[in-house]
């Protein structure tokens, strides 16, 4: 329930923030690593440092990291036979990898895993896509239903109470 | 329209504050981290579970401390394969930067085995490679076969119900040989019909008759020479009907020949048939390297089970070679997958204890009771990167009790296959285990004494031998035994005199399914005994049950052989006296030819 609750409001949060369609669509992107590629990793380091650092849409990215989550799951068997190929199968790729074992730190990113290398890869690869069909997304909605719902009697109704007074209040 | 700016400068401060955070988060849960990962990781490679009391890092030392550490058996849940009081390893950092763990010294200190556990060490969910050598050794076990030791046999009237015909081998054979005459028979009755030689020499012998009665000297030369040839046709023809004779008499010999040896064969198919018939019986074997595996085997087979499970998983985990190694990804709520190892020659191995001091203690006033100092250099999980073998020795400490002598001394040289391992322990002045043998209904109490072990190991051949000698052992009886009771006395009467036993458990072949080998003082005294105690009753039992196997096969052996007799005497006789027959006739006609009458 707390989850669903957070992702209606991550979703609202948004599609209605300030952030320009890029911004929310490049959060989108890095959020769909979270969700795609197992959370415990040395990469989602960096990529939570480059949604912080870089403008790009907070909601956006928590947005991406929960809707790509559940897909994450879904999608593990084929990143587990992506690595696997990656790793094992493709013996030209063995010195690169025992470049990456070997290396300090590097090694600790887990990318001799084979669902770790396959779901990286496989964000690698959509992440772009990715970007694309938000970004699209967001313009729709903007344009169409969104206007609507600032609209709607349900939203200024929520608008009117103090409790979103308060919520305000700690928004960034 | 204002370009939108790529960096959010205000949130360096919180990330990193963030990433504080998680470092100091980290730095906290960093012994149960640990603690978790040596559970998890020994649980993957014993097959039972590996539990730590607590787990202390000490990043400025440089040191690990693992506290209570217990190793669960996993053929025994209850009781553990071994359990430290305190580990304490020294450290270095750099290496942990590439996810490997470089021991520079490893201190043991109150290591025992075979302690009890609270609770079981069963896995709940142990993934299928976990324990896998565990369970294969344990199937190597299952799969020995020891013979049996029951002299229930002895004294009992024989069963001849238990023969069952259908099993004998010599009445198979009886029906071989009776199809294989019938055949004969038929195929020289149709070749006898087709040749029909009787005709063709009564027609000879007419011949020969004519000439006897005809006055030659008054032929003419038409007549002459009409005569000459037809003796010329009918010579021609017995040399041709004598040749056919003789071709079917050769085949009629060949083939009372296979049917002889067809007989002759059913001597030794009778000897088969009475080992059947002794087997049912459930004689004991007299021969002692088949006594003793029966007494000892059980015992044997626990003995060894440890070694061949420490030398494969040494197999297992300390493989030469840099090639790619896979392994179970970590548990996780997503899926684990395979976590790939790319060993390189110009890094260091994924673990290296490069000397470890392990204290060990074994409890009680059991075989090997009383303290001792192991020392380990080398052990590594890339022999081949470290680039040296395992070595490992052990000396005894201290205490009052345990063994006098001890020697121990191993080498795993893993460095480039084949792997060759050797070991060599020797125990003296040992309390050496008491044995319950079921088989002969006693316990073996075997006291003070010595035990050696050798072993060597080259690639998957494997050689072993283990000696036990107690020069002064006890017997004791045991109640209940299955054995019948004048059988129980017989036994308790060999044995119970035995003083000085000595054992030997050999392993020899495959590393994975070695055989074994067993044999003792013990079992050669029960069998010397048991052929002049027994001897009689063996030989009367032997005799009822031969004459059994006899009754049921000896009417059909001897339809067997009047059928071949038969076939010898009627066809070999018919074909004989046709061969004299045309003999004679063929010499009647050449004796009856006059001079002047030449047969071109």
């Amino acid at each position: 329930m707390l989850t669903l609750l957070k992702l209606l409001q991550s979703f609202v949060r948004a599609l209605h923030s300030d952030g320009t369609p890029q911004q929310v669509a490049a959060g989108f992107a890095l959020g769909a690593a979270l969700g795609l590629t197992p959370l415990m990793s040395l990469h989602n380091l960096l990529v939570i440092a480059a949604i912080f650092l870089l403008r790009v849409s907070l909601p956006g990215a928590v947005l991406g990291w929960l809707i790509m989550l559940p897909l994450g799951f879904l999608l593990d068997p084929v990143f587990d036979a992506a690595g696997n190929a990656l790793l094992i199968e493709v013996g030209q790729l063995h010195p690169v990898w025992t470049a990456v074992y070997n290396t300090p730190v590097l090694s600790l990113s887990n990318v001799n895993n084979t669902v770790v290398l396959g779901s990286v890869v496989g964000w690698l690869v959509l992440a772009f896509p990715i970007f694309l069909v938000a970004r699209a997304g967001v313009r729709r909605y903007r344009a169409t239903l969104g206007p609507r719902i600032e609209r709607s009697r349900a939203v200024r109704a929520v608008r009117a109470t103090k409790l979103y007074n308060l919520y305000r209040l700690f928004q960034p | 329209m204002p370009r939108t700016k790529l960096f959010r400068w205000r949130a360096i401060v919180p990330l990193l504050l963030a990433f504080a955070l998680l470092a100091l988060g980290w730095w906290l849960l960093l012994d149960r981290l640990v603690e978790q990962g040596i559970e998890e990781t020994g649980a993957y490679l014993v097959g039972a579970r590996v539990d730590l009391e607590s787990a202390d890092v000490r990043l400025g030392e440089g040191t690990v401390v693992l506290r209570g550490l217990q190793v669960a058996n996993p053929n025994a849940p209850m009781s553990n394969l071994f359990e430290a009081e305190e580990v304490v390893a020294d450290l270095q950092w750099t290496p942990l930067l590439q996810r490997k763990v470089a021991v520079d010294t490893l201190a043991v200190r109150g290591m025992r085995f075979g302690t009890a556990r609270d609770q079981s060490g069963e896995l709940e969910n142990p993934s299928p490679q976990s324990g896998a050598v565990a369970r294969e050794v344990s199937a190597w076990a299952d799969a020995v076969r020891l013979p049996p030791l029951s002299l229930e046999g002895l004294g009992q009237v024989v069963d001849a119900a238990a023969v069952d015909p259908d099993s004998l081998r010599t009445l198979a054979a009886v029906r071989t040989i009776t199809a294989r005459a019938d055949e004969v028979r038929a195929a020289w009755d149709s070749a006898l019909a087709a040749l029909d030689p009787q005709p063709r020499i009564d027609s000879a012998q007419a011949l020969a008759q004519r000439l006897e009665d005809a006055d030659l000297g008054g032929l003419n030369v038409i007549g002459a020479t009409r005569l000459a040839g037809e003796v010329r046709t009918a010579l021609s023809d017995l040399g041709t009907l004598e040749e056919d004779v003789t071709a079917l008499g050769r085949n009629a010999q060949a083939g009372l020949t296979d049917l002889q040896t067809r007989l002759s064969g059913l001597a030794a198919a009778r000897q088969a048939d009475y080992a059947y018939a002794r087997g049912l019986l459930k004689l004991p074997s007299l021969d002692a390297p088949d006594i003793s595996p029966a007494i000892f085997g059980d015992a044997a087979i626990a003995w060894v089970q440890p070694v061949l499970y420490w030398l494969r998983l040494a197999e297992e985990h300390l493989p030469p070679g840099i090639d790619p190694r896979r392994y179970p990804g970590p548990k996780r709520p997503r899926r684990a997958g395979t976590t790939v190892e790319f060993p390189d020659s110009a890094s260091g191995p994924r673990f290296l204890m490069e000397y470890g001091e392990l204290g060990v203690e074994f409890a009680g006033e059991g075989m090997v009771a009383g303290e001792y100092l192991a020392r380990v250099t080398g052990l590594t999980s890339d022999p081949t990167l470290y680039g040296k073998p395992l070595e490992l020795s052990l000396s005894r400490s201290g205490a009052a009790v345990g063994p006098s002598n001890v020697g121990l001394r191993a080498l795993l040289d893993h460095v480039s296959a084949p792997v060759i391992d050797s070991l060599d322990a020797s125990l003296a002045g040992v309390q050496l285990p008491s044995l319950d043998l079921a088989a002969l209904g006693a316990r073996l109490v075997l006291g003070e004494g010595t035990t050696r072990l050798r072993l060597a190991r080259s690639g998957d051949q494997l050689g072993a031998r283990w000696s036990w000698h107690a020069p002064r052992a006890r017997w004791e009886r045991l109640r209940g035994t299955a054995s019948g009771e004048w059988a129980e006395e017989l036994l308790w009467r060999t044995v119970s005199g035995l003083r000085d036993v000595r054992i030997e458990v050999g392993l020899a072949g495959a590393v994975r399914e070695p055989a074994l080998s067993v044999q003792s003082n013990v079992g050669q005294a029960i069998a010397a005994s048991l052929r002049r105690e027994l001897g009689r009753e063996v030989e009367r039992v032997e005799r009822e049950m031969r004459a059994q196997v006899d009754a049921l096969v000896s009417d059909q052996v001897g339809r067997a052989r009047r059928g071949v007799a038969d076939l010898q005497r009627k066809y070999l006789d018919e074909i004989d006296g046709a061969r004299e027959a045309l003999d004679a006739v063929r010499r009647q006609l050449e004796r009856e030819l006059p001079g002047g009458i030449r047969i071109p």
